[in-house]
């Protein structure tokens, strides 16, 4: 339906109709061809002879046009009753468009037309029609017609200026038009017209019986033009006698009101003013305004203005009076306005009207004001109800030509030609400045033209216009908004549409787009609503139906039996797609866009993976920054729940769905959650439906990116390979591995970056096994979301992955863990994850790892959306999201990189071990503090791969905080040996690598046997066996080795638990004296084997070449234990005296003291001033101690010593009554100065005796039993003996140094110190004799010194010897 | 009669909206005799939201309640209020564009409702649908508005896109209000 023109109130309406089998393209051919001819100058009209007939025929000479306008659809017949009142709303002329190639069919053409103008149904319109029927020649056809078709014109195709004749032809059908114009006037002229002209506010024509009979007969006559024959449409109402024809008429009245015949009496009376008014002209008892004004409304169709014009003033002089006349004066005033436009056409210039201080058309507006205003105030006050769409259809179609006036000259950049030209014929899409609009038919025939909101004009534009012309927007739409009201509601649907329709187009053209979107609510609800009702009214047998689709069977079906089988109708989808266009429109000026989620047809799915890598960061980006919003929350889930309301009805249930989603996409922040949930029902539904109906188009996956982490699970321990150079293995066999228990896992460096960069290495994957992923997915809706699949999406190697249905947990983050198999070994890339919602489309999400330049890029670009927020640049429709987004974008050029991923390496094929059984229960072990036991654990190979390899390695619960002692290196270097000693020398568990086999065949078992070490603070330990199948087949030999190969390892823990139950403590070790060793042989002469043995220990040869060692052992368990001490010498002369033991039983809680008799030892000097070693092989030991040199020889010595003793003195203990037995260590003792002193052999062993000379003979002095003490005689010279043998290994000069207490009562002779002993060879003695006399009774001690003097220290004696005399007897 | 105020913020956002019915009598509007005796013609669902769409709820209610103050009732005419308010946005935007004035007075006409509009100079817009002419309380109203909305935007955490949900505020509004309106 064409918007009404400005100027349609003088256009002639001519009706096209396609007549016979004529093709559509061929009739629209013609149709253009005659729709071109817009207007007919009067002067090419033929004049008509008769006087009667001439009245509105043209003047010879006449300037000016009659218009013509083309419709193809009669107006509605609810119009009819405005055909008086408005002879220009409705069809004058009927012109048929015929094809036709063989003669033969003219009859049948002319029989169709007939037919076809019958079932227009024109003859109930008041104004007769003039017919033509052009036949269109096709292929030389040489139709010779003749007069034997009244009615029909054919036009040959030979015919070369076919437009000068058709133009032709339509002059002779004004004239005829014309011509009839005056039989109607001449009709209503008579008194009798006039009344039924008065009768009511719309009247019409009485009945043809009614009607004055001397009209009739010139009717046949009328055909003068032999070429035109004009075929009358009244010869139906008047030759066919009353009765036939006034029923339908009359029933058609009584059906909506009380008939005219009636009435019309009743009605009379109603008017006054005229029933006062005589008539002066035709006697008639009314008032003659509306006469008048029918009367100018013919000549304004005439083409004769100032006719018109003198009638129109006429007219409307008459109305002012009247009150029933309002709309009377209003269509009066409305025909007046449109003369000066179209004399201003015709003289096609604009300085027509000159007046400066106004614009030309303020008069016309001036009209229109008052027109519309009149006709808003018109009152049906007694009128049927009839009137009120009637009115409200011209009320509407004023204010419309109302503003069209001002549209097009604001449009048209002013008063001129171009403006005139668009009041005259808009064309088809009047309100596009430019030709972006996009216009499309609906099944209802209507145009739905669409401003595409992207191409729309500039404010600029707009503005432009208004400054030119002096015109604004406010202005128009103003205007504009007075059509709208209520009484919208009284307009038949068609009209409605169509007014509906041309205000939407006027608004978009304004740029007015909220308005638009309000105004094409309306005009959805009009169309909806008609496509509803018809649906409901046709039932199931409708054949063209649009939009139906499949309907349960309805009950009226025959063919069907009822509500089991649905019938599928077939569906017509022209219309749906424009209704859906409206709707995005609408929603987009609400800033909803309701297509972000977008329909794929399924068919058509390519690649789409390639360009969603950009497009995820988009998006993480606008999610994860703040946004303001845009628009009106309420009115935006409003318009939605329209829209899919809309779409349902269609009904399109792929649209339904994309509508759904997107919103629940797009504004799911300010939903309520039932809305959501409600939304999110519907899209479901939808798609069901889609799908079994077969639609081929789907939405694609809507709900944003789910994924937020992904994470592949390290494998199980005993799975996780562990990868190994090679070349490791040659090394590993002849290392022991000590190092590595010793320092842990030292790094040398103190960065290192290599092990930062290995911080993230990919994780392993073993080929044919299982691995798992954990995805963690998140749900920003307040509904479950539902996935019909999930799945890994990966590259590089091919891996057995099956995809997972799963429903997400409202509002939650929900971790997923997927399962996956490696096929191939290689390299495998996850991507991310392919999700697909149910009865969506899969769509790929990526989750690259972010690098550090993208971070930033990332975060320097959501600070700059962040600075924004809250920040409005944009007002009103510019800030609609997506807009900004384009804006912002333009100026941020990212830069495209590689992404990465997360990456696993998949290696080959892997053996696994299992522990089959222990011999241990619960794992756990018990021992005595220093006892030994054995693990047996039973390995059994589980796969199908032979184990090659095993290694065994250890840990447990002391060696974690040595090793944390010895790295904090706050310890003496004294003590760091004996830590590292502990770790070293006395581990938890031992293995004995050589004995095992290192070989498990698939299926086979493998024992192994570690031994335990009891030791205390030992709570804890682990056994980890690391194995391999290193000798693989490879199939090919091109196929190079790997240089790497990969271990597993199993660990075993063991609870240990130590029990310390033997203590050591206070060492001694003391000289040996003579005295001791007499004590220990003889005090007890018990014949036990224990006393033997104990005289066995003590028994030595030589006492200086013995001390005495001694320990006190505690028991603090529970139970006694027998204590074991052992020496054991190596090189020494007597063997039978170097192995000897001690054994004690130490009861419970008691404390023993232990002591063995030892030799002494000497060692080297280059022995002794070896640095303590350290056992590990530690760079960089700075020693840390500021002794002096002096000290630190002392400490060497004394660590040193401490060495040998504990080489040569060995504790076990054995359980009494029991099994069990372990080592008694004693690495807990410290040794001090004086016990060095005492274990090491003197340099200068000094040996002194006192000998008393009888006759030159030395005779020894005598010696008490124990032989520890002389008894020399009192006041006698003894000799005093001191032999100084060198024990040194080196030549010594000695010199020796006696001390005689109290030296008061001795009487010696010669010197007392500095006795010189001269140089003696290793093992050399000397002798020398002091002769010392005693001089009173009591005891003397007598002691040696040896000081050597060709050694670099002579600070300190390299030997002593003491001597004690007792003197007893009595002086006398 | 009633009023209906939006605060919009320059994305076209509603950050507080109060409706308003005057004690004032409502005067005398000149309806259209058109707009009487309207049809009841369809029922679907979609004739409805025509219906309340082009003003014939409220025109039909009036007829029944007799021009009494409850006019404004179900959701649907809200919604229809809100569209209004919406769709005068386009020439509020239009005439602030042009002039720099801030109270535009019956800047639009749309169905029964008259629109006025005060814009800050943020760009915030009140919108106040009216039905009778009240020029001066109508001005009075919004500066009492504006004075109102500016000491709200003092609050450092208050951007130009919160939503304004003071209790003070509303009271102080509710007051104006009645006052002037």
């Amino acid at each position: 339906m064409d918007p009404p023109a400005f100027a349609s109130l003088a256009h002639v309406r001519i009706i096209l109709l396609p007549v016979g089998n004529i093709r559509r393209s061929t009739f629209d051919q013609w149709a253009s061809e005659v729709r071109s001819i817009e207007s007919i100058p009067l002067g090419d009209i033929p004049a008509e002879s008769k006087d009667e007939r001439a009245r509105f025929m043209p003047s010879p000479l006449a300037s000016g046009h009659v218009h013509l306008s083309y419709q193809s659809h009669p107006p509605a017949a609810a119009h009819n009753a405005l055909a008086l009142f408005r002879p220009s709303d409705f069809p004058l002329g009927l012109v048929g468009i015929a094809s036709c190639s063989h003669a033969d069919s003219l009859p049948t053409i002319q029989a169709s037309f007939k037919s076809a103008v019958k079932d227009m149904s024109l003859h109930k319109a008041a104004f007769p029609v003039s017919q033509n029927c052009f036949v269109f020649e096709e292929h030389d056809a040489n139709l010779d017609l003749g007069d034997k078709f009244p009615g029909l014109v054919v036009i040959p195709s030979m015919m070369a200026n076919k437009h000068v004749h058709i133009s032709t032809l339509l002059a002779g059908l004004c004239s005829h038009i014309l011509g009839d114009f005056a039989t109607v006037m001449q009709s209503l002229e008579s008194p009798l017209g006039n009344e039924y002209l008065n009768a009511s506010l719309f009247p019409s024509l009485p009945s043809a019986s009614e009607m004055p009979r001397s009209l009739d007969p010139e009717i046949p006559q009328r055909d003068s033009l032999p070429p035109l024959p004009s075929y009358n449409s009244q010869p139906d109402l008047s030759t066919n006698g009353s009765a036939r024809s006034k029923t339908p008429a009359a029933s058609k009245r009584m059906s909506t009101g009380p008939g005219l015949v009636p009435s019309r009496t009743a009605s009379l009376p109603t008017t006054p003013v005229t029933a006062k008014k005589r008539p002066n002209l035709l006697g008639a008892a009314s008032s003659h305004g509306r006469l008048f004004k029918v009367l100018a409304d013919l000549f304004l169709l005439a083409g004769r203005h100032a006719d018109s014009q003198i009638w129109y003033s006429e007219a409307i002089a008459l109305f002012k009076g009247s009150p029933h006349d309002t709309s009377w004066h209003a269509a009066a005033l409305e025909g007046l306005a449109t003369i000066p436009v179209i004399e201003a056409w015709s003289s096609g210039s604009a300085t027509a009207n000159g007046a400066d201080e106004k614009e030309p058309w303020q008069d016309i507006v001036d009209k229109l004001t008052q027109a519309t205003a009149l006709y808003h105030k018109s009152t049906p006050n007694s009128e049927h109800e009839r009137t009120y769409p009637l009115l409200a259809y011209l009320y509407s179609q004023s204010v419309i030509r109302h503003t069209s006036l001002l549209f097009a000259v604001w449009s048209a950049k002013g008063w001129g030609p171009h403006a005139f030209g668009k009041l005259i014929q808009p064309g088809t899409t009047p309100y596009l400045p430019s030709s972006t609009a996009s216009s499309s038919t609906d099944h209802n025939g209507v145009t739905i033209t669409v401003v595409n909101g992207r191409t729309k004009a500039s404010y600029a534009e707009l503005e432009r216009l208004t400054t030119i012309t002096g015109i604004t927007r406010t202005q128009i739409a103003t205007t504009l908004s007075q059509v709208h009201g209520p009484w919208l509601l009284h307009l038949a649907a068609r009209e409605r549409i169509g007014i509906l329709q041309t205000v939407a187009g006027m608004f978009g053209a304004l740029g007015y787009l909220r308005k638009e979107a309000y105004i094409l609510r309306e005009l959805l609800g009009s169309i909806m609503d008609l496509i509803v009702c018809g649906r409901e009214e046709s039932g199931g047998a409708r054949p063209n139906g649009a939009g139906l689709g499949i309907r349960g069977a309805p009950v009226g079906n025959a063919s069907t039996t009822a509500g089991t089988v649905g019938v599928r109708e077939n569906p017509r989808l022209e219309g749906n797609e424009s209704m859906l266009r409206i709707i995005k429109h609408i929603c987009r000026v609400h800033g909803v866009d309701i297509e972000s989620v977008k329909l794929v047809d399924i068919g058509a799915i390519a690649a789409t993976s390639n360009g969603d890598a950009a497009d995820d960061a988009e998006e993480e980006d606008l999610d994860d920054s703040p946004q303001d919003p845009f628009g009106w929350p309420e009115l935006q889930i409003g318009i939605i729940r329209e829209a899919i309301a809309v779409a349902e009805a269609l009904p399109d249930y792929p649209s339904v769905a994309q509508f759904s989603l997107s919103s629940l996409k797009s504004l799911h922040p300010v939903m309520s959650h039932s809305d959501q949930v409600h939304l999110y029902h519907t899209a479901t539904r939808a798609l069901t439906t889609a799908i079994r109906r077969g639609d081929r188009r789907t939405v694609e996956y809507w709900a944003g990116k789910p994924i937020v982490s992904i994470e592949v699970l390290s494998l199980p321990l005993i799975r996780l390979p562990i990868e190994k150079p090679l070349s490791l293995l040659a090394k590993a066999n002849d290392q022991s591995g000590v190092d590595t228990i010793l320092t842990g896992v030292k790094d040398p460096f103190l960065y290192n970056p290599r092990k930062v960069a290995s911080g993230q290495t990919q994780s392993i994957l073993v080929q044919n096994e299982r691995f798992e992923v954990v995805m963690t997915l998140r749900n920003p809706f307040v509904f479950d979301l539902q996935l019909e699949s999930l799945a890994l999406s990966t590259s590089g190697v091919r891996i057995e992955s099956e995809a997972m249905p799963i429903t997400i947990p409202a509002n939650t983050y929900h971790p997923v863990t997927m399962t996956g198999k490696a096929a191939e070994p290689g390299t495998l890339t996850i991507r991310g994850c392919v999700v697909q919602a149910p009865g969506g489309l899969p769509r790929e999400y990526i989750l690259p790892l972010s690098t550090e330049e993208e971070e930033e890029t990332r975060s320097r670009r959501r600070s700059a959306i962040e600075s924004e927020v809250g920040r409005a640049k944009y007002a009103g429709l510019e800030s609609r999201p997506w807009k900004r987004m384009s804006k912002r974008d333009s100026k941020q050029v990212s830069k495209k990189q590689p992404l990465r991923f997360l990456e696993c390496k998949v290696v080959p094929e892997q053996p696994l071990l299992r522990i089959r059984r222990t011999s241990l229960t619960h794992a756990a072990v018990m021992l005595y503090n220093g006892e030994t036991s054995t693990i047996r654990l039973t390995l059994e190979n589980v796969s199908s791969l032979t184990i090659d390899f095993v290694r065994i390695t250890f840990d447990d619960s002391t060696i974690a905080p040595a090793q944390q002692i010895l790295a904090e290196g706050e310890l003496s270097v004294f003590e760091t040996y004996e830590t590292e000693y502990d770790l070293i020398h006395r581990p938890v568990f031992t293995w004995d690598a050589g004995r095992e086999a290192s070989r498990v065949d698939p299926g086979e078992k493998a024992s192994v046997a570690v031994k335990c070490f009891g030791k205390v603070g030992c709570t804890s330990g682990a056994i980890h066996v690391s194995y391999a199948y290193i000798n693989r087949h490879h199939e090919t030999l091109k196929e190079k080795p790997p240089d790497v190969f990969h271990t597993r390892q199993l660990s075993y823990p063991v609870v240990v638990t130590v029990y310390h139950m033997l203590e050591c403590h206070s060492m001694d070790i003391s000289p040996y004296s003579r005295i001791t060793a007499f004590a220990s042989t003889t005090e007890e002469d018990d014949d036990s084997p224990a006393g033997k043995a104990r005289r066995a220990l003590f028994d030595v040869e030589d006492v200086a070449d013995w001390c005495l060692f001694s320990v006190d052992v505690r028991n603090t368990y529970g139970s006694p234990f027998e204590v074991t001490f052992e020496r054991r010498m190596h090189n020494h002369r007597a063997m039978t005296t170097a192995h000897m033991t001690t054994t004690v039983l130490v009861p419970p809680g008691s404390t023993t003291r232990i002591v063995l008799p030892i030799r002494k030892i000497l060692l080297t000097e280059e022995q002794t001033s070896k640095p303590i070693p350290t056992l590990s092989d530690r760079q960089f030991v700075v020693v840390k101690s500021n002794l002096s040199s002096a000290e630190e020889k002392a400490q060497r010595e004394l660590f040193w010593y401490r060495e040998e003793l504990f080489k040569t003195v060995q504790g076990r203990w054995r359980e009494t009554g029991g099994m069990r037995s372990g080592e008694l260590s004693l690495r807990q003792q410290r040794m001090t100065q004086p016990m060095l002193e005492a274990l090491r052999t003197e340099t200068a062993r000094v040996q002194m005796s006192l000998v008393r000379y009888e006759d030159e003979v030395a005779m020894p002095v005598d010696v008490d039993p124990s032989g520890s003490k002389y008894l020399p005689p009192p006041n006698e010279f003894v000799y005093m003996r001191t032999k100084v043998t060198n024990l040194a290994p080196a030549e010594l000069v000695l010199v020796a140094n006696l001390a005689l207490e109290p030296a008061q009562h001795t009487i010696y002779q010669g010197v007392l110190t500095g006795i010189p002993m001269g140089r003696l060879a290793p093992g050399e003695s000397y002798e020398t004799e002091l002769p010392v006399a005693f001089l009173s009774r009591g005891r003397f001690d007598v002691s040696a010194e040896i000081r050597a003097l060709n050694v670099s220290d002579t600070t300190s004696p390299v030997g002593r010897g003491d001597l004690r005399a007792v003197v007893e007897a009595d002086f006398s | 009669m009633s009023h209906h105020l939006y605060l919009l913020s320059p994305s076209d956002t509603p950050l507080y909206s109060l409706t308003h019915y005057s004690s004032k009598p409502a005067q005398t509007t000149t309806t259209s005799p058109l707009a009487s005796n309207l049809p009841s013609w369809s029922t679907s669902a979609f004739a409805g939201t025509l219906t309340a769409l082009s003003g014939a709820t409220s025109a039909t209610q009036a007829h029944h309640v007799q021009g009494g103050t409850v006019r404004i009732g179900g959701g649907q005419d809200r919604h229809v209020i809100q569209m209004i308010a919406n769709a005068s946005l386009d020439v509020v935007e239009e005439v602030v564009r042009k002039d720099n004035m801030m109270y535009l007075k019956s800047v639009d006409k749309f169905n029964e409702w008259t629109v006025s509009a005060f814009v800050t100079p943020g760009n915030m817009k009140f919108v106040l649908l009216h039905e009778a002419r009240n020029d001066d309380g109508i001005k009075s109203f919004f500066h009492e508005v504006w004075e109102l909305y500016v000491k709200t935007m003092l609050n450092p955490f208050h951007t130009a896109h919160t939503p304004i949900r003071s209790p003070v505020f509303d009271a102080r509004v509710r007051a104006s209000a009645k006052k002037y309106l």
